[in-house]
């Protein structure tokens, strides 16, 4: 069934929600959007900038994020678990649901349960905003995915000139919505004509076809050292990727708090064994972890690639290092490497 | 995706009831360990198999693996041997009997003993890493497990004699007429009769059959790296060779991404693996 929201009606439904929900949704902050909670004064930025820079998977998976309190003379610990009552996250783009979804096989699964993520995901609702107009570093449907992709969500807005169409995805979307008007088959088409056009404007940035067979085949080759060569190391593009997940469980002496916190395979330290051995010394191999991961462990686990295309690595790398680059390399150094052998 | 309630991360509360050093050098230091809750140990012994690890957790100074040392039927706690290395195996060699200690698991795989069953088990080790080996030899001597395997062979190596751990009892193991057990030091001493040498040679000298035999591993990487060909030559085939591998590791149930190598998780995939998966693995180590 597909509804619609008028525009202008956009924050009174948002504070009417509130009342009800935590709801949290894309705002101004300097140059860039945040999923930031709703208030009567947000700033909402729903589609300038086209996505936030920090992912939503922080709603989920904070970066720093407290799991007990310990008291060390008594040898006690009181377990912190800050969950979410209700919460709506409005304007989510697809490419961070079904990053979600992904992230739900590592810590959702039969044998352990992290209770922090589960509990966020349950307690969440998910109101996603389809891209009409991906911008160039996008490349979602390279990936198997698409600018109006339904994983993770639970209900996907299509944006008209002056009102959303929303079709609901789940009972709990259908459930949210339910009271809002009905689209018209005017509204219908023009949906399926945006929809349509944003999927044929996104081009093939790389070909997926056998390259997680090529990366397995090219790990001991010089295509790593030559990719990373100009990388810093930052770790910015795991960081604000939606789909990376490492973390360090640390004890903060000060505050007597074991917290965890965002790690990145792009560090030294992280790989530095005690006995002074670094399986992954230099950032070549490091390269190749971030890189391995996404593109080939992801697939022998569920099948999926590890990466939606959502364009953050390569809109806020520094050294402006584009993975699309970095892939579409493999294939000719593969060649290379053949010819030559 | 419904909450349950357990949290894995949560260490267990528990208290040390032994502590004593296991070297002469005191670089060794065992810990046997009780439950505070009966709950949780009745949890434990419902899982642990040989070959699993836990997390040790100290608030204030975290956590770190250690291998199980003990066998689920010696009694309702569990030992671990620790080697001083750095910052938290200094903290825990302070400890003493009495002193609460925190614990997550048991975790990992395991030895994959219901595969076992039938077969000759030959089983070498050397320095701290054979204490999950010590496990599961205690296991198979169980008038329960013990029918389940034909022969059992253990061969243990330490740089000294100072540094073999579990004497006492593994003195007894001579008088033993359902195994055979081989001890080895690096050097000659006064008063050592037994072998002298390294660990691969001493197993290319008492040369064990491959026949219907499964061979593991455990210890110090160069040991392992040249006790394995060892084994191939002896015509073991690499599904019948099995080793324990150690990684860093932060989370120990596979989420925190730590000890990924390929597509690997070896707290959660192992720390067993045979040779075989590890050969099928990127060169990652
Ligand atoms: C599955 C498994 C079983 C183990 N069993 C035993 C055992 O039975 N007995 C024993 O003495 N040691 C064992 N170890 C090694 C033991 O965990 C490390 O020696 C210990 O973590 C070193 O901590 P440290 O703070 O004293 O050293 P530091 O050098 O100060 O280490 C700093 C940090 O690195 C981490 N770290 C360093 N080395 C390792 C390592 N090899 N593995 C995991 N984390 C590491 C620690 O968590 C620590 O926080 C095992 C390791 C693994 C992975
Ligand atoms: S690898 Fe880059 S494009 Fe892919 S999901 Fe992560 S940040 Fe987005
Ligand atoms: S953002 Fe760029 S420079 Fe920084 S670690 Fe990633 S690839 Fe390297
Ligand atoms: S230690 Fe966290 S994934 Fe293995």
């Amino acid at each position: 069934m597909m509804y619609i929201l008028v525009k202008k009606n956009l924050d009174q439904k948002l504070s009417e929600w509130s009342a009800k929900y935590e709801v949290v949704a894309p705002q101004k902050v300097e140059a860039y959007s945040q999923f930031l909670p709703f208030t009567e004064s947000s700033e909402l930025a729903l589609n300038e900038p086209h996505n936030t820079r920090y992912p939503p998977k922080s709603l989920f998976l904070p970066q720093s994020e407290v799991m007990l309190k310990y008291n060390k003379r008594l040898n006690k610990f009181d377990e912190i678990r800050i969950l979410p009552e209700k919460r709506i996250i409005f304007g989510i783009r697809p490419c961070d649901a079904s990053a979600l979804t992904l992230l739900d096989t590592v810590f959702d699964t039969e044998e352990y349960q992290d209770p922090y993520w589960a509990g966020r995901r349950e307690n969440t609702i998910l109101v996603g905003l389809g891209c009409s107009e991906p911008p160039s570093t996008c490349f979602c449907t390279t990936v198997g995915y698409g600018p109006f992709n339904h994983d993770g969500l639970d209900a996907i807005m299509t944006e008209l000139d002056d009102v959303f169409v929303i079709e609901a995805l789940s009972a709990k979307g259908e459930k949210l919505f339910s009271d809002f008007p009905a689209a018209t088959n005017e509204h219908e088409l023009s949906v399926l004509r945006i929809q349509s056009n944003a999927k044929q404007g996104m081009n093939q940035a790389f070909e997926t076809e056998g390259l997680k067979q090529t990366l397995d085949h090219l790990f001991e080759s010089d295509y790593w050292s030559e990719i990373a060569e100009s990388c810093l190391g930052c770790g910015v593009c795991t960081y604000l990727c939606p789909t990376c997940f490492c973390f360090d469980i640390v004890d903060e002496v000060q505050r007597n708090e074991r917290v965890r916190n965002w790690d990145t395979c792009m560090f030294r330290i992280y790989s530095q064994e005690a006995s002074g051995h670094n399986p992954r010394p230099t950032i070549s191999e490091r390269t190749r972890q971030r890189l391995m991961h996404k593109y080939s462990y992801w697939l022998d686990h569920i099948e999926k690639i590890g990466c939606t295309g959502c364009g953050r690595c390569v809109r806020y790398c520094p050294v402006g290092l584009d993975i699309r680059a970095m892939l579409r390399t493999a294939s000719n150094f593969e060649s290379e490497v053949v010819n030559v052998g | 995706m419904s909450d349950n309630g357990h949290n894995p991360y949560n260490p267990i509360p528990m208290h040390i009831v032994r502590a004593y050093y296991e070297s002469n050098d005191r670089s060794l230091k065992t810990f046997e360990l009780v439950f505070d809750h009966q709950k949780d140990c009745d949890q434990f012994f419902s899982n642990y198999d040989p070959g699993q690890f836990c997390q040790l957790s100290i608030f204030g100074k975290g956590e770190a693996p250690f291998g199980i040392a003990s066998a689920a039927w010696e009694g309702e706690f569990v030992r671990f041997t620790v080697q001083k290395m750095g910052s938290f195996t200094k903290y825990i060699h302070t400890l003493q009997a009495g002193d609460p200690i925190g614990m997550r698991g048991p975790l990992g795989n395991g030895f994959p003993l219901e595969d076992w069953k039938g077969k000759n088990i030959v089983i070498i080790g050397g320095g701290c890493a054979f204490s999950t080996l010590y496990a599961l030899t205690k296991h198979v001597h169980h008038s329960k497990h013990r029918p389940d395997y034909e022969e059992l062979i253990v061969i243990y190596g330490a740089r000294t004699s100072g540094l073999c751990m579990y004497k006492h009892d593994i003195e007894t193991w001579y008088q033993r007429s359902d195994m055979e057990i081989h001890q080895a030091i690096d050097v000659p001493e006064e008063d050592w009769s037994h072998h002298v040498g390294y660990v691969p040679d001493v197993v290319k000298d008492v040369a064990p059959s491959p026949q219907n035999a499964v061979a593991v591993v455990c210890g110090p990487p160069i040991m392992t790296k040249y006790t394995l060909p060892v084994l191939v030559n002896l015509g073991f085939a690499p599904e019948d060779i099995f080793t324990s591998l150690e990684k860093r590791m932060k989370c120990g149930i596979g989420k925190c991404g730590r000890c990924n190598i390929g597509s690997k998780y070896i707290c959660k995939d192992g720390p067993v693996f045979s040779l075989a998966e590890l050969n099928a693995l990127p060169a990652d180590i």
